[in-house]
Parts: structure tokens; sequence; C-alpha cells
């Protein structure tokens, strides 16, 4: 089956009704997860903009049809660790159990439980949708933010000039924790995104699954909804956000770029590197430039 | 109402995210292929197949215009919502 027959046949999880902005990748991201997982799952969404726009059913007004909880922003992993054991002494494995957590919540805050939880090969699927900041409290900086982006904690003015560290590169860390599964995935590319939920679901079945998914925030980015999924798709193809995938320790590319677009090529029409001069721009396409070498020199394929 | 998901006729009310809408996607069947990339995109869930085809509903649909820009038959057109 396609992965378009297979989205079209799926139950939404997910309810209409989600105040999630305009064109927002987050929404997309944990409807897409929810329905792959289906039913028969127990979902941990924490603090932020899912959690805030109601998936949790906090508000009465929308919410799942799955059972769900709000964690903490920094226990989601160790949460999730034991309803998962729960479930597996009762004799419940099938029950597929599943983060889908902010890049704060899961680089910054929850990075700790998260680390232990992968450490421990607790058994689940964490889903990370990558938004580069804390959107649902106004567009502050998290540490997977990129260099040069404007947020509310790293403004471009005269004392700085947006972000000036480089992003904290987090599904390698997550790797090298030895977990069953770990893979970067982008809803640009649908059909490799669909796939490495539905591995991801099967890996967690053996111990802990990562995923890292680019989400684009067209509100706290500022560029306009309609874009999301062609910003997506400039991130990948610039290399801002390659695709891959381990598995036991062996690392494959998903998306071979054999011609890059330029990193300038990604951020316009992005207005949170508006103000980015020629400098600043080198500085991320250096960057970048060598964590796509990085990563292929990991890569087997 | 069509739900996207049943809630069951006592189920919550739903925030009418349609009420958003400044432009509403509009489907030209005489160019749309059903290849359902529009359904596979669409953040809200808000486009459904019935039989082989592909259509819109406007029950919640935002107005994003993410299906339009990347269908890749130009056969969505986002015009003026009319209240
Ligand atoms: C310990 C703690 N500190 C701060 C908050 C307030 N808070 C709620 S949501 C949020 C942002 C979370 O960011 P992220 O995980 O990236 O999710 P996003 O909002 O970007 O979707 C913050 C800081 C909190 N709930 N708990
Ligand atoms: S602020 Fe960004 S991530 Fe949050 S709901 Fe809006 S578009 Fe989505
Ligand atoms: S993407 Fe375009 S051609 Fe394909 S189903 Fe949607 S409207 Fe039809
Ligand atoms: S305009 Fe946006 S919300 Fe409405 S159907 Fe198209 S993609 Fe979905
Ligand atoms: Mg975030």
């Amino acid at each position: 089956m396609s992965y378009i027959d297979t989205i079209k046949k799926l139950p939404q999880v997910m309810t209409p009704g989600s105040s999630a902005c305009q064109g927002c990748g987050g929404e997309l991201i944990t409807r897409r997860v929810m329905q792959l997982a289906g039913n028969n799952s127990v979902f941990a969404v924490p603090p932020g903009c899912m959690a805030g726009a109601g998936v949790d059913g906090w508000s009465y007004q929308n919410g799942c049809t799955a059972p769900i909880h709000i964690t903490l922003l920094d226990n989601t992993a160790s949460f999730l660790s034991g309803v998962s054991e729960m479930y597996q002494r009762k004799g419940r494995g099938d029950v597929n159990i599943v983060a889908i957590a902010g890049d704060g919540a899961t680089a910054d805050c929850g990075f700790q439980s998260l680390s232990g939880a992968a450490e421990r090969g607790a058994k689940m699927l964490y889903v990370c949708y990558d938004n580069e900041g804390y959107m649902n409290t106004g567009f502050q900086r998290s540490s997977t933010t990129s260099l040069g982006s404007r947020t509310s904690t790293t403004p471009a003015g005269s004392a700085i000039n947006g972000k000036e560290q480089n992003a904290k590169y987090l599904p390698l860390i997550m790797s090298m924790h030895n977990i069953e599964y770990c893979a970067t995935a982008s809803p640009s590319h649908m059909m490799d995104m669909v796939g490495k939920i539905k591995r991801g679901l099967e890996c967690s079945k053996r111990g802990f699954a990562y995923l890292h998914i680019f989400s684009p925030c067209p509100t706290g980015w500022s560029f306009r909804p309609d874009e999301s999924i062609d910003v997506a798709r400039r991130a990948v193809r610039s290399n801002i956000f390659p695709l891959w995938e381990c598995e036991r320790g062996r690392y494959y590319l998903s998306f071979d770029n054999r011609e890059p677009i330029t990193v300038r090529e990604f951020v316009k029409s992005i207005g949170k590197f508006a103000s980015l001069g020629e400098a600043e721009l080198n500085a991320l396409q250096a960057s970048t430039d060598s964590r796509w070498a990085l990563i292929k020199r990991l890569c087997e394929r | 109402m069509r739900h996207v998901t049943p809630l069951g006729n006592q189920g919550m009310y739903i925030l009418d995210t349609a009420a958003w809408r400044v432009v509403r996607p509009v489907m030209d069947k005489n160019r749309c292929v059903n290849c359902g990339i529009c359904l596979s995109l669409c953040p809200v869930g808000s486009i459904y197949a019935e039989g082989k085809q592909i259509l819109i509903s406007y029950d919640y649909c935002k107005g994003c215009g993410l299906c339009a820009a990347e269908c890749p038959k130009q056969a969505i057109t986002m015009e003026a919502e009319v209240k």
C-alpha cells in the first residue's frame, strides 16, 4: 500500500478544532504520528504548542480519541518509562507508548529524563517536533535554534544579531545512546516520514526509538503559512536538516543530497533570518557544510 | 457537520477553526488527478477521500493555503471567503 493510501485509510486520532496556527508543521506531524500509532496507544504530550493547542483535551474543545497525558516539560520520557513498564508487566506489549514533544521539552529541560530512558532502552517511540524554540511561550531560543535566528531572547539589534551559538544536533546525540532506532524526518518528505514513524513504532516494541522531525513554524519564524512545506523542503535540500536513519549502530542516508541548494536559498522568505548579512550567512553555511560532511562520513549509503 | 473523527453525539464542543478563514481552498475537479498529495499535507486533516475522489471539507479548514501551494497540478485556488 502506498503511503498516501495508508493516510487515506487510517482514521484520525487527533480531533479537529486544534488551535495550532494556520500552516503549523507541528500539527501536521502530531496528526500523522497519532494516526499511524492508532487508538491502541498511550500518548504523552508535554506543555508546548501541541498541548497548548488542546491535543491533550484540557480545553474540552479538541483532543484525541486515545489515552493521553500532559506530562511536565521535563519528565516525558521518565513518565512513559513507567507507563511502558506497567504495560509490559500486564502482558500488554501490543500497546504503543508514544511521546510527541517539542524541542525545548526534549533537548533542554527534558534531556536528562530522555537520555536516561534511552540508555535504559525503555520501550517507547519518542518523537520530537523541532520548531527550534519555545514557541508556546513566545518564541524564546532553545538549544536547537539555528545560528542567526531571531527569537524573543536573541533579538536582532545593535548588541547581537540573532542567536550567536550553533544548534545542538540532538538526533546524533540520541543515536549515540545505542538505541533501537533513531532517525530524522521532515513533513516535506512525507513518504519517508511515514515509513520512519512506522519503523519507529515497530522498534519501540524492542527498545527505545527516537524520531527528530523538522517542524516549520510560520508564526514564530515569520513566514507565510502556505510556505511551511516549502520551507521544510528547502531545509532538507540545503542540508540544514539532513535526512538519515540509524539502526543498531549503522547509519544510512535517506536522501542523498547530491546538488544541495545554498543556505541563502533556505533563509529567503523566513523573517527570523531577515537581518543576517554576508558574514553571518557564511558562518551558517560553514556550520551546515561541516555537519553534512560528518553525516556523510557516518552513513553507509 | 462532517467530523474527521467521530466524537459521539454527546461529544465535546469543538473549536470552530473554520471561522479563522479569510480565504478558502477551491478544488478544480477538471484539473485534479486525485493523487492525494494535498490530503497527506493538510495540517488540519480537512481533506478526505471518498472512494477515489479527493475532497475538501470546510468544517475546520483554517485556510492556510498549504494544499494550494503544494498541489502538483495547480488544481486548488484560494478564493476570498464570503461569510
Ligand atoms: C519546567 C517548566 N518551565 C517552563 C514551563 C512553561 N512552558 C510551557 S510550554 C513551554 C515551551 C516549550 O517549548 P517546546 O518544548 O519547544 O514546545 P513548543 O512550544 O515549541 O511546541 C514553556 C517554556 C513549563 N511548563 N515547565
Ligand atoms: S507558534 Fe508555531 S509551532 Fe506553535 S502553533 Fe503556531 S505555528 Fe505551530
Ligand atoms: S494535490 Fe492537487 S491533484 Fe492531487 S488530489 Fe490534491 S487537488 Fe487533486
Ligand atoms: S487551506 Fe490549509 S487547512 Fe484548509 S484544506 Fe488546505 S491545507 Fe488544509
Ligand atoms: Mg519548540
